[in-house]
């Protein structure tokens, strides 16, 4: 094995230093060639390596449990950007912010280097694998079945091999996720008597009711969910569905709702069994075994239920009827914001809604089975038992319950009396912090794994490049334990992992009569996994259990004033991506703050408790207290503080340690709870005095009239107007005109004289012009887009303190207003996704005094990085504030070795004294150019797509050629939606929104 | 002291200082009567190469034997040049295709083409310095290029290795003028972002 393995590291080594592919870009050298460089060849050429063309390689993600397919693009055998698998069946090609982001896992500066040892003084020694293995052997033998083992893998090979070799050491494993959905599947079991978790149909719901459920940032498969609902969502063909969010506090989620109703916390089951008795009393056409529950409802008559809950009985009863008369209609419930004692009963609750309104085995589908853990009491049940020190080994692989569990559950120091713990970090965790022996594991991109997130996918991971430091894939390391092992082990013999977990792929191929293994593996391989198609959902009834679901409102532990309920970070999801510069620098979409953690306040409390912004509170609960600044969020209820998730830790790289407060430390012990409440306890909200700015990029939260984010009313879209017209139809009032006839006058001499400087030198012919369309009906503001630009374009991440300065460098942001929200009006947020607007008439280009800001013959404002000297004129110049200016030598500090190799080497890394800004990833316009070129034919529509559109979970952006009338962009312009921003500067923008669509009540 | 002069890409005179040269009789022999007697490359020692322009090479590869002399294709060992932006450096294992069986006819030969086995079976590729270097904000993709102007196109930014015992910097690639020549003489574009991005 080790020979074998040697000998495949010189095949595939990168060796490339410099300049065959430019791997050494993180220093931008000028024009001097004086410095001596080398050039270092393959040893034996690769054979789908070609220097210069990006390998692809199909995988499958592993930073949250929903198991999206991958596309990992490789240049020089190095991994450069992840992207979803088109033929995946859970992300069908697109990615969110956390997916790309585990590049940065990959190539964490911070991961274990090698196997690491606990000295007696606390300090760890570097030892060999072989060392390290015996070890591991001789303790678990020895252990005489007080193993244990908590995994967060997910269900695979590996999970069933690791189930296998944990068995045969007479132990047992826990696999648990922090994020788990514990309360779905007790609810499940409860009504409808089924163990698992369905999938849910966003794309063909008409009336989507989201009881708390952020769906479009940690529930179940967000990329899914968010394909789905922009589907569905997004206006076309004239219509559109209408989402509708019960929640104390608006997530992202609840800002894109079309109306968001603050409940009172704690009332979403009363709520969602109101609704099912209105159903079931206003119509016949409900499940006949739903019709029993009659009198259980009776109690949930929405007079009685309106008063505890903060909606009306008119507002009940009005939700029940569009939920039931807009088949198929979906509610879903379950949410990390929102999970307290009683998260169980919602989710029994909205089981029932759904069932009496029909939406069971339409838009929620049994059978499907999505993978989940075992849930916290199985891991609760093994804390017991390491306290009372029945556990001797102790093996944490993919999981960190030291921080992912509130400081009160004691589980540090329960772990603390088990006398050998090993762990598999990838990254020295808190709960690596505490164990005497550190295997790390090989990245999913540098293994070969595999996934069933679940029912009929297979999703497979293959190694995209050679491990970058000293690791082993985890199956690897059970494998050789088990050899050195032998005895209860011997059973587990495989001369590899690679080789194990292909002979269980021969089973899999056996199964489906394929003939030839080795076609059959290939072919699998580059598909990404074996997706087969979803079986009919299977049929569920009512269970007895449904009849004893209750809709009382949880109790909340502690004194204070304010009901503390944290929020799920869509970037840092359970405290995973905490070490990830580019989750941390890309905003929050909610609040828009970057690199700190908050505590949110609504701002009519703030003023009442004389609280500004940035001062630093402190909470108060019985089992701790966390100080972090203020952010007043209109969206969050009057009764209500919140904080996220995933900050504060305390041993997890340089990038999350310290970061912010955990908001788990205000948490009391989950004794005795299937799950973890988030939301349970109340605060006691005490102010400091001290002040910190809040590092935030919004700027203005409110539009002051200037029309950047266009919305108009469904009516108004499905008659055709345009923005404008919509805005006079609402106003009744005269046509307002945008420009002045001395104006337009103006403007036609201008686009005249400009039409005659095309007919020279480069710029005579025809060209192509570049351009995109953005559907703010479809925008969620989820920001994969940014970081997908961040991966594309080399884009370094500043920091903290140059944030705080307004230098954050995003080519790409998300612009969140909010509109209403004054005095009882309804809040509502509009996302406008604003880049570079590639004017044709820009006002950067004539100001730059050395010709880098320039118009190209194709459309694109051009930057020229060797031309700019930095005067920055062009970014004074510039309405839209999208060129970013390089203070400072940015690279140097953004990508420490060895993050440095994710930098696309088809991208300047820009220096110090730059201006830069959105090229439309000129890159891929040129490469897809130079293939178009090569194959003697001209470019075709959908050659090029930019790294935003390519990630868009929504596929809210196309594009493409504006001149060519067929493209998709040009017929998307089209679109009596589409506006400019700022359309009366004339500076006539490549890039088109087509203006979001409120769905708003029926009368 | 004898020298030596040869033509460079039809411009360039290139003045050889070289120690003392033997013709290897041997490499005479089997090559008179295929190979125009001007291609047969004059046999060099790598003390030699230190007076011959260019960086010197751990490995004294001599492009006027392989690609001069043998006429062996430029794009067998720049494999990549006509799809990639990438020429592609040849594996060491693309060297050992030949010199697997091919050890050399003089000492001088066989001393260099030892290393090149050496490096092969001890797994050290040999580190080339490099003589072209595009700086890093410009793009040349070179196989439009290749393709444009055909296989035997190098020689216009490259010089004629093939008469070149060491490669040296022919035309410094970064002096702009000397790309935006061409593109005028064909009347290709200047667009800046067709090369800078």
């Amino acid at each position: 094995m080790d020979e074998t393995q040697d000998k495949g590291m010189d095949r595939r080594r990168f060796l490339t230093v410099l300049g065959v592919s430019g791997a050494g870009t993180a220093a931008l050298t000028g024009c001097s060639t004086d410095r001596v460089q080398k050039l270092i060849p393959y040893l034996v050429q690769s054979e789908d390596q070609v220097p210069g063309i990006p390998t692809w390689y199909a995988s499958t993600c592993t930073e949250c449990a929903s198991g999206c397919g991958l596309h990992v693009k490789t240049r020089e055998a190095r991994a450069i950007k992840l992207e979803g698998n088109p033929a995946h069946p859970v992300n069908a090609g697109k990615l969110c912010a956390r997916g790309q982001a585990g590049l940065q896992s990959l190539y964490n500066p911070n991961r274990v280097r090698g196997p690491q040892k606990r000295q007696a003084d606390g300090g760890t020694t570097d030892v060999a694998w072989a060392d390290a293995i015996a070890e591991l052997a001789a303790k678990a033998t020895a252990a005489g079945g007080k193993v244990a083992v908590i995994s967060g893998a997910g269900r695979g090979t590996f999970s069933d091999l690791l189930a296998t070799w944990t068995a045969a050491l007479g132990g047992k494993v826990v696999r648990y996720q922090p994020f788990d959905h514990e309360p779905m599947r007790e609810a499940n079991r409860q009504v409808f008597g089924v163990d698992g978790l369905p999938a849910h149909d966003f794309a063909s719901a008409r009336f989507i009711l989201s009881f708390g459920a952020d769906f479009l940032e940690t529930w179940l498969a967000p990329v899914e969910n968010q394909r789905g609902f922009a589907a569905s969502h997004g206006f076309s063909d004239g219509t559109m569905a209408r989402h509708v969010a019960l929640a104390p506090r608006m997530s992202l989620t609840g800002m894109n709702a079309d109306e968001w109703f603050a409940i009172v916390p704690g009332s979403e089951a009363a709520i969602a069994l109101a609704m099912a008795q209105v159903i079931l009393a206003e119509r016949s056409s409900a499940p006949s075994d739903a019709t029993a529950l009659r009198g259980m409802l009776a109690a949930y008559a929405p007079d009685q239920v309106a008063q505890q809950s903060g909606l009306t009985a008119d507002q009940i009863r009005l939700l029940a009827r569009e939920f039931v008369s807009a088949g198929p209609s979906l509610a879903v419930a379950g949410g990390i914001g929102s999970q307290h004692a009683g998260a169980a009963q919602v989710c029994a609750a909205v089981n029932i809604l759904n069932y009496v309104a029909g939406n069971v085995g339409r838009t929620v589908r049994f059978g499907a089975d999505l993978d989940s853990s075992d849930g916290y009491a199985a891991l609760a049940s093994l804390q017991q038992e390491m306290d009372a020190g029945q556990i001797a080994v102790l093996l944490v692989h993919d999981a960190n319950p030291v921080y992912a569990l509130p400081k009160s559950s004691g589980f540090a120091a329960a772990m603390a009396k088990v006398p050998y713990k090993v762990s598999t970090a990838l990254v020295l965790d808190e709960t690596a912090a505490l164990c005497d022996l550190i295997l790390p594991q090989s990245h999913a991109l540098e293994r070969w794994d595999d996934l069933r997130p679940r029912a009929g996918v297979h999703s497979l991971m293959q190694p995209v490049m050679e491990p970058v430091f000293d690791t082993l894939a985890p199956g690897e390391v059970l494998l050789r334990v088990a050899k050195a092992a032998g005895g209860p082990l011997a059973g587990l013999q495989a001369a590899s992992w690679d080789e194990y977990l292909k002979t269980e792929w021969q089973g899999v191929a056996r199964n489906r009569g394929a003939g030839n293994f080795a076609t059959f593996w290939v072919d699998t391989l580059a598909n990404g996994g074996l997706f087969d198609e979803t079986a009919a959902p299977a049929a569920v009834r009512l269970a007895a259990g449904a009849a004893q679901v209750v809709g009382t409102a949880p109790a909340f532990v502690g004194e204070g004033e304010f009901l503390f309920a944290p929020s799920a970070s869509p970037m840092l999801y359970d405290g995973r991506g905490a070490d990830k510069p580019w989750l941390l620098e890309n905003p929050d979409p909610v609040t828009k703050i970057t690199w700190q953690s908050w505590v949110e306040i609504h701002p009519e409390t703030a003023a009442d408790l004389d609280i500004r912004e940035g001062e630093i509170l402190r909470l108060v609960s019985e089992s701790g207290s966390i100080e972090a600044p203020a952010y007043l969020y209109p969206g969050v209820r009057r009764d209500v503080v919140s904080a996220p998730l995933g900050y504060g830790h305390t041993n997890f790289g340089a990038y999350a340690t310290g970061r912010g407060a955990n908001a788990l430390d205000l948490l009391p012990a989950p004794n005795g709870a299937g799950f973890v409440s988030y939301v349970s306890t109340r605060v006691r909200l005490e102010k400091t005095r001290r002040y910190q700015k809040v590092a935030k990029t919004e700027g203005n939260t409110r539009q002051l009239g200037r029309g950047v984010a266009e919305a108009m009313a469904l009516g108004a879209a499905q008659k055709g107007l345009t923005p404008e017209e919509a805005h006079h139809e609402e106003a009744g009032g005269a046509a307002h005109e945008i420009n002045t006839p001395r104006e337009l006058d103006a403007i036609a001499g201008f686009a005249a004289a400009q039409k005659a400087a095309t007919l020279k030198g480069n710029y005579a012919g025809e060209h192509p012009q570049w351009g995109m369309t953005i559907d703010l009906a479809k925008c969620t503001g989820c920001s994969a887009c940014v970081t997908a630009c961040y991966a594309e374009n080399n884009i370094p991440t500043v920091g903290e303190s140059e944030v705080l300065r307004g230098r954050e460098m995003s080519w790409m942001r998300i612009e969140r207003y909010y509109e209403g929200g004054h005095e009882g009006e309804p809040l509502e947020t509009r996302f406008v996704p604003m880049l570079c607007q590639h004017c044709a008439n820009a006002p950067c280009e004539p100001v730059c005094p050395v010709y880098a800001a320039y118009h190209t013959p194709d459309g694109l404002n051009g930057q020229v990085y060797n031309r700019c000297v930095g005067t920055r004129y062009c970014s004074n110049n510039c309405p839209f504030k999208v060129r970013y200016f390089n203070w400072f030598a940015y690279n140097k500090k953004a990508f420490p070795e060895p993050l440095n190799l994710q930098l696309n080497p088809d991208v300047t890394v820009r220096a110090r004294g730059v201006m830069e800004k959105c090229t439309f990833c000129v890159q891929r316009i040129r490469g897809a150019q130079n293939e178009a070129a090569l194959e003697h034919r001209p470019l075709r529509d959908g050659d090029v797509v930019t790294a935003c559109a390519q990630a868009c979970p929504s596929s809210a952006i196309i594009f493409g050629d504006r001149m060519d009338p067929e493209s998709r962009v040009a017929r998307s312009a089209a679109d009596p939606r589409g506006y400019h921003v700022f359309e009366e500067t004339n500076v006539r923008p490549s890039v088109t929104y087509l203006a979001k669509v409120l769905n708003g009540a029926e009368a | 002291m004898r020298k030596l002069a040869s033509v460079f890409g039809g411009t360039l005179l290139l003045t050889l200082a070289v120690a003392f040269l033997v013709r290897d009789a041997a490499a005479t022999r089997q090559g008179a009567t295929a190979v125009n007697d001007s291609l047969i490359a004059p046999t060099l020692t790598p003390s030699d190469s230190a007076a011959l322009k260019g960086p010197r090479q751990p490995i004294f590869f001599r492009h006027d034997i392989h690609a001069g002399q043998y006429k062996i294709n430029c794009q067998y060992c720049h494999y990549s040049v006509s799809v990639s932006s990438e020429p592609g450096i040849p594996s060491m294992g693309t060297c050992m295709n030949c010199h697997l069986v091919i050890g050399g006819t003089d000492s001088t030969a066989q001393r260099e083409i030892a290393k090149v086995r050496e490096a092969y079976n001890t797994s050290t590729p040999v580190e080339w310095n490099r003589v072209y270097f595009l700086a890093r904000h410009a793009h040349f993709p070179h196989m439009r290029h290749i393709n444009v102007m055909g296989p035997n196109a190098c020689a216009t930014c490259h010089g004629d290795v093939t008469r070149a015992p060491q490669v040296f910097k022919v035309n410094n690639v970064n002096n702009m003028g000397f790309c935006i020549n061409c593109h005028l003489e064909r009347n290709v574009s200047r667009d800046c972002s067709v090369c800078h991005y």
